[in-house]
Order: structure tokens, then sequence, then C-alpha cells
């Protein structure tokens, strides 16, 4: 029983960690949890395109 | 409706932006320190009323014609995507050059109204603005803000609501120019217009002219002779503070002299792994060690060192917002200048100490493209936060916790900058010549402790997201891979595990650097790519029997153990040092990289700059061993090991040697090919 416990906690844990880098990449952050990183996701379609002019 | 708030860099935007969205965007005392378009919906108490309103912060610019990524940022937004309102905020202490952009901004036709920011200031100074008279002579509505402290915001949102839809007449319209000869007579006759409308509307009590108290300090801090010294002060300082005394009290907790001990983040975090290992006492010892050391010593590993990464930030933040960081460019220009960068390269460097990866965004407030993408490529040589639990360890385990060797690494990172920088220019055949560094020293100010409190907040919830999700899957992959063989069955000797052997052929590569060759440092390098902070995760889940030796939680040695660990490692101090060099200087992590291609926008030079960043850690980590090996008198190990090594420095030299010879060949024949024009 400890042991299903503990496997169902181990896929809960990283599930979720993981459920959250994927979601974070999608919405465009670059380096997951840096504050910073919002302003900018570092894909141009955030920017409107104005990150490629000049 | 969008309302985009406009104005010179360190107007306050950012500010006005944060008290009317409810964000905590970041914010600073220096110009440049929004690069990129943000945008919020409005606070509904600022509302009144309407729904849908999106206040947009764009980079701070001077003029409508921009010279830098991030002013083009702003000229296209306000052309281009049309906001129903701007809101132009006005530096009031330095009117002049603000209404030069104004003006511009009232060309445009879109309803502008002008917040009259940083009024606390003005009103210090006894220096009087006639707001009324001012939105006469512009033809649009002024309010006075300030920022700081919300006053005046809810008249500012509410004028600028009413303001929507309507249109805007200019009261001066500069001449179409044609050439820069124009271009400079127009702008001369902007500034004349605007400098009509300052002497009317303002009553200065203390000319700009006069010397103030803040002079005289700017005197001292931006001194040739005491500038840099005093900036090694206050740095080491603020490591001393932040690493040995306040953050590490709340790291490892305090006991007092009546032996009631209050108990720091790591115990707590220590106890939380015992009491779950309680809880596990009769499951499956894999789940067990799955659990307690990849998940929680995982997480832990980097939350342990939370305490000293937010003093840090808490510290900067201060220093920032009081305006000295700004004077640190100042004092830094004439060193940079001399291997082709400026003092504007300084504020990424800063930045980078923090996080590579803002440090690397900030790059784009350079006008000049080479020096942009050196800087970019340089900057993440600056220690930042992730790299501190490995210098910490390596510190702590090897050299008995001396502080010179953090503190030494921020100074290293410098000169590994400097010597970078001239590697760049020789590759790309720049040639230094005069160049005037200009910068906008901010007012010096009471730092505000609630800000940098913010900052710091920000910056350690960021460190525990990453600490669970990369840090925990990272550290979850190692643990498994550490555990398994290829056939999927646990291995009973790590050596035979799919981690071993997949980072075996990696171990020969750093054998140089180390003096062994161990999978362990293998491993462990090859994650710190992922995130720097792994390095230390592996190496205490790959070297056995460094489990009992290292507390996973706060990822440093057990007191008194700092040589059982280097018996564990097997390897020597000036090893351990060459190992912490090679880290630290080879690039931190996958996100840097990518920040370094949005920026440098050159696949050339993206590749170039990794090349560079893994031949510079490479060479350097290899030569502390080598000449430390030889100065200390102790074994190189096998002879192929420096050979190797030196085989990889002579490689990436000649490589550096080749590559400017081209580039002067280059240069040589294009002057030919000028001269031949000319004649």
């Amino acid at each position: 029983m400890t042991d299903i416990i503990a496997i169902a906690v181990i896929l809960l844990v990283v599930g979720a960690a993981l459920g959250y880098i994927i979601w974070a990449k999608k919405k465009g952050r670059r380096c997951i949890g840096c504050p910073d990183s919002k302003g900018c996701s570092g894909n141009c379609s955030s920017c409107q395109g104005n990150c490629k002019t000049k | 409706m969008r309302i985009a708030l406009a104005g010179n860099p360190n107007s306050g935007k950012t500010t006005m932006y944060n008290v009317l969205t409810g964000r905590n965007e970041k914010v600073g005392n220096w110009a440049g320190v929004t690069v990129d378009k943000i945008e919020s919906p409005l606070r509904k108490k600022y509302s009144v009323g309407s729904e849908g309103v999106i206040i947009v912060d764009l980079p701070g610019a001077y003029s409508m014609s921009p010279f830098t990524s991030e002013e083009s940022i702003t000229s296209d937004y306000v052309r281009n995507a049309r906001p129903d309102v701007i809101v132009n905020i006005v530096d009031s202490t330095n009117l002049s050059r603000s209404l030069f952009f104004t003006t511009q901004l009232l060309e445009i036709g879109i309803p502008v109204v002008v917040a009259l920011n940083k009024t606390d200031i003005t009103d210090k100074r006894h220096n009087k603005i006639n707001t009324k008279l001012l939105s006469e002579r512009l033809g649009c509505p002024v309010v006075s803000t300030s920022a700081d402290d919300g006053k005046g915001v809810d008249k500012l949102a509410r004028v600028a609501l009413n303001s929507a839809g309507g249109t805007q007449a200019a009261p001066f319209v500069g001449k179409k120019a044609t050439d820069r000869a124009s271009a400079e007579k127009a702008d001369r006759e902007r500034f004349a217009f605007v400098n009509k409308i300052v002497s009317a509307v303002e009553t200065r009590e203390t000319k700009a002219s006069d010397l103030g108290i803040q002079d005289k300090i700017d005197d001292i801090l931006t001194n040739k002779w005491l500038g840099i010294p005093i900036f090694a002060v206050v740095m080491f300082l603020v490591f001393q503070i932040s690493q040995s005394w306040l953050g590490a009290w709340i790291a490892e907790g305090i006991v007092f002299e009546n032996g009631f001990e209050l108990y720091g983040l790591v115990t707590l975090i220590d106890m939380l792994g015992a009491w779950v290992a309680g809880l596990m006492e009769g499951a499956n010892p894999l789940l067990t060690s799955l659990i307690v050391d990849g998940i929680i010593g995982g997480v832990g590993a980097v939350v342990g060192f939370l305490p000293l990464v937010m003093v840090m930030y808490f510290l900067i933040a201060l220093l920032e917002d009081l305006g000295y960081m700004a004077r640190v460019a100042v004092v830094l220009d004439p060193v940079f200048k001399r291997v082709g960068l400026s003092g504007r390269s300084v504020i990424p460097f800063v930045i980078g100490t923090g996080c590579a990866v803002p440090g690397v965004m900030a790059c784009r407030t350079i006008r000049d493209e080479r020096e942009r993408r050196a800087t970019a490529m340089l900057a993440p040589f600056m220690p930042c936060g992730a790299k501190l639990p490995v210098i910490s360890l390596f510190a702590g385990a090897f050299f008995g916790e001396s502080r010179w060797v953090g503190v030494s690494m921020y100074f290293v990172g410098i000169l590994v900058i400097l010597l970078g920088a001239f590697v760049v220019n020789s590759v790309t055949g720049y040639k230094a010549r005069k160049s005037y560094f200009i910068m906008e020293l901010p007012e010096y100010k009471a730092p505000s402790v609630s800000k940098a409190l913010i900052s710091m907040c920000q910056r350690g919830w960021s460190y525990i997201v990453k600490a669970g999700t990369v840090i925990l899957v990272c550290n979850f992959a190692v643990h498994l891979m550490q555990s398994y063989g290829w056939n999927l069955r646990p291995v009973e000797n790590a050596g035979d595990s799919i981690l071993a052997t997949a980072a075996f052929p990696f171990a020969y590569l750093f054998a140089p650097v180390v003096g062994v060759v161990a999978w362990q440092f293998a491993a462990a390098t090859i994650t710190g790519f992922i995130a720097k902070e792994n390095v230390v995760g592996t190496l205490a889940v790959c070297f056995v029997g460094l489990e009992n030796l290292i507390n996973l939680d706060e990822l440093a040695m057990l007191e008194g153990t700092g040589a059982e660990i280097a018996g564990v490692m097997a390897i020597s101090r000036v090893a351990a040092l060459a190992f912490l060099v090679l880290n630290l200087f080879t690039p931190p992590c996958f996100a840097a990289i990518g920040a370094m291609n949005a920026e440098i926008k050159s696949k050339k030079w993206l590749f170039g700059g990794i090349a560079l960043q893994l031949g510079m850690g490479y060479s350097l980590g290899f030569m502390v061993y080598f000449f430390g090996t030889l100065f200390t008198g102790a074994g190189f190990g096998a002879a192929w090991m420096p050979i190797l090594g030196w085989t990889v420095v002579l490689v990436f030299t000649l490589t550096i040697l080749l590559l400017s010879l081209k580039s002067k060949r280059q240069a040589a024949e294009k002057a030919d090919a000028k001269a031949t024009a000319t004649v």
C-alpha cells in the first residue's frame, strides 16, 4: 500500500512539474520561473512583430 | 480601449504602469530598465465604469526617430497599433528634454495626456511648473503626478479615459527631413520651440548648472581613481552580507546563548526529508530514495540556498534604487572602452549577476550593433544566481568556506569579459576608436525598502518555481538514470547505470580539467547546461557516499566533512577550483543561449558566442588545473591528460588567431579596394 501511495505521489509531483514546464513553454516563457522573462517571451508573436524591427 | 504609456527613459513609466494595473514589473533608477512592451488591464478603482481598458507600458524613447531596438518598439507601436490614448510620462525635473518627445507624439494625431511626473522632487527643489499654461501651449491635458506615492494617478486615469476617441492638434509640426543636415535643422527648431515653452511655464529656484550635494557625491563615487575601489568594496559587502552574515543565518539558523535554537530553512527542509523517510519506512527503498533524495532533496537543493540569493537580490535592488548602479556604468566605462565595449555594457553585466537571461535581454539598449552582440555573448560570463550553489559547495568543501573564492569569481568574471571582448575584437577586426559614452545619471534617492522587498520576493519566487519544476524533473531523471541500467533493472553498482555509461565518453574530455576520468563530473557538467544548480545536485546523487557528507537540502557539506568530500570526489583542491572555473565560464544554460539567439540575431555571431564560452571555460579550467598542479608539485595523472588539454587550448587559440588574420586580411582588402575606387 505504501508503495502505491509513493508511486502516486511521484507521478503527481513529477507530472505537475512537467505540466507546468509545458504550459510555461506554450506561453512563450523562455526561462521557467524567471520574473523578467514574461516581459518578452522571445518569440516575435508576443511583440506583434516589433521584435523584428531594426 | 488601449492606453499607451510613452516617455523618455527613467521618467517613471513602469512605476506608473504598476500603480495603474496593480502589477509589479521591474523598475529601476536608471534608464533602459524596460526593453519590451508589456500590457495589463487597468485596475477597477481607476477605470470609472469603463470596461476592457488595457494599459500598455512601452520602452523609454528620446525621439520618434529610433536609435535602438527598444526605441523602435515604442515608435512602431504608437504609429502602427494606434492606441486610443497616449499618456506621455514627462520627467518634470527635466522638462526641456522630455517635451521634445511630447511634441513629436502630439503630431501623430492620437489624443495625448501629459503626466507631469516626479513632482515630489520638483516640489522639494522648490521649482514651479505652471501646468495650466503648459496645457494651453501644448494643446493637451496636463496632470501633475508622482507615481512613486500614487499622487494624481486617479485624476490622470480619469482624464485619459475622457480623452479617448478625440482628436489631437499639434502645436508644432516639424519639417520633413530628407538628409542629415535637414534633420538636425528640424531638431534644432523643435528644441527652440520646446525651450520657449519651458521658459514660459517653469520657474526654477535651483539652476541646473548649480553644483549640489548630488554632484559632490558623484565626484567621489565616479572618481577616476576611487570609483573602482569603492565599487569593489560595495560588491564585497553585498556578498559578505548575503553569503556569510544575514543570508547564512537565515539558511542555517541561529543558536542563542541560552541554548534556544532558531531553525534555519535548511534544517526545516532536513526535518521534512527525515519525516517523509520515516513515513515510508516499509516502502521499496528505491521509491523512498526517489522521493526523499530525488524530489525533496532536489527541490531542497535550490530552496536551501534561497536565503543567500534573496538577501543578495535585496541589496542589489537597494543599490539600483539608490542610483548607484548607474554610476558603476560610468566608473567602468573607461575600462570597457579599452576593449571596444562601453559603460552601457555594464548594465547587462550587473543584471546578469541575478540571471543571465534578463542580462542578455538588457543588451538591446545598446545602439551599436557590434557592441550589442559582443555584450550579449559576454554577459553570461558573470556568475549568475544559479551558479551560487556551485561556488558555495566547492568553496565550502575544498577551501574551508573561504569567502575569497566566491568574491574572486565575480572579479575573475569581469576579467574574463575583458579578455572575451579582446578576442571578439580580434576576430571581428574591430579597431578601437575614440567614442563618447553619454548616460543620464538618475537622481540619488533614498532607496525604497518595499520596492526592494517586492523585487526580492519576485526573484525568490522564481527561484522556488524553478526548483519545483526544472530542477525537480532533472534530479528525478538523474536519479532514475543513476539507479537503472540499460536493461531497465536496478543496478547494484552506479558505474553500470544508464547515466554512468552515457556520461563516460565525456569523462575523457573533462579529465584534463579534474585530473581523473570520472563520469560523475561529466554528468554534472552536462546536466548543468539545463540549469546550473544541477551541477551540485548531480554530484551529490552520483558520487557513492557523498550523499552522507553533503546535505542534499542545503547542497553544502556537513560540518567537518570537507576533507571527506574531497576524499570521496578524489580530486585535489586545484582540480576542484578548475572544475568550478569550467562550470562558471561555460554557457550558463539553454535558456541563456535562447536569449542570446534573440538578441544577437545572427547565427554566425551566436555560434561564435557559444564556441567562445565553451572554449574559454574549458581553456581556463584546464589552465587552472595545469599551472596549479605544476606549482603545488602534485602529479598530473595520466600523461595523455595534459596533452589532450593543451590540444584543446591550442585548437581554440589557433582558431581565434586564424579568424583574426582572416578579418585583418579582409579589412586590408577593403581598404585597398576603397583606395583604388578613390583614385
